[in-house]
């Protein structure tokens, strides 16, 4: 959502709309992640009372979609992908070959037996 | 066998107080493990490469100063857009009016 999103472009690299998108995503969840666990916290307490559950329910319901975890989709850093993409390169498939295959990713070989 | 119970009860406790960790004897559900789990917020939002300090920033930081930098490629483009100009192939002249844009459309 535009009210999210950062005024001032802060990405270097393959860009998108897409990895904007993502990327304005996971900016609102860490802002918003302690408000988050906070209000977790007060429904899985057991101890404290039921109307105050209730309503750490209902306003962690409310809070906007962006500021879920479950909205982040890892997307490929070098070409926007959002399939087949290796977390420890940050990179998906057919990028990962090219780079690998380039010598730019150190310690990455081609396998031969 | 009762005050043997107790005993173990006042362990847990004094190894909950040293370490503290939350003395919960009846086993309820005071949802401390939301508590426990660490912000992945952080390392979630340093997925992307970050921008960094580009040419162009500092021509942008130069020019309020009166200091002028020289950007090749900005030169060429300009060099460029006065040869095709000279060729007659530059851009139209904006229309700033709509009747202007009119008898514009027309000649076509």
């Amino acid at each position: 959502m535009s009210q999210f999103r950062a005024k001032k472009l802060d990405l270097s690299g393959f860009i998108n709309s897409r990895i904007i998108r993502d990327h304005t995503k996971r900016k609102v969840f860490e802002q918003y992640e302690p408000e988050r666990q906070a209000l977790r916290y007060i429904i899985r307490n057991t101890t404290l009372p039921a109307r105050a559950r209730a309503q750490a329910q209902l306003q962690l319901s409310q809070m906007h979609a962006y500021t879920r975890s479950t909205q982040i989709k890892n997307r490929c850093v070098a070409g926007g992908i959002a399939r087949s993409v290796i977390r420890d390169f940050r990179i998906a498939r057919y990028q990962f070959r090219e780079q690998a295959l380039a010598g730019e990713l150190p310690g990455v070989k081609k396998a031969s037996w | 066998m009762a005050g043997q119970y107790s005993r173990l009860l006042d362990l847990a406790k004094v190894q909950c107080r040293v370490f503290s960790l939350n003395f919960n004897p009846e086993r309820l559900r005071l949802g401390n493990k939301v508590l426990r789990q660490r912000l992945r917020g952080p390392a979630l939002a340093a997925w992307y490469p970050k921008n960094t300090v580009s040419f162009r920033d500092l021509q942008d930081t130069c020019k309020p100063l009166g200091l002028t930098t020289f950007d090749e490629a900005e030169d060429d483009r300009e060099e460029a857009i006065q040869i095709a100009k000279l060729r007659g192939k530059g851009r139209p002249k904006k229309k700033r009016t709509a009747a202007e844009s009119r008898t514009a459309k027309k000649k076509k």
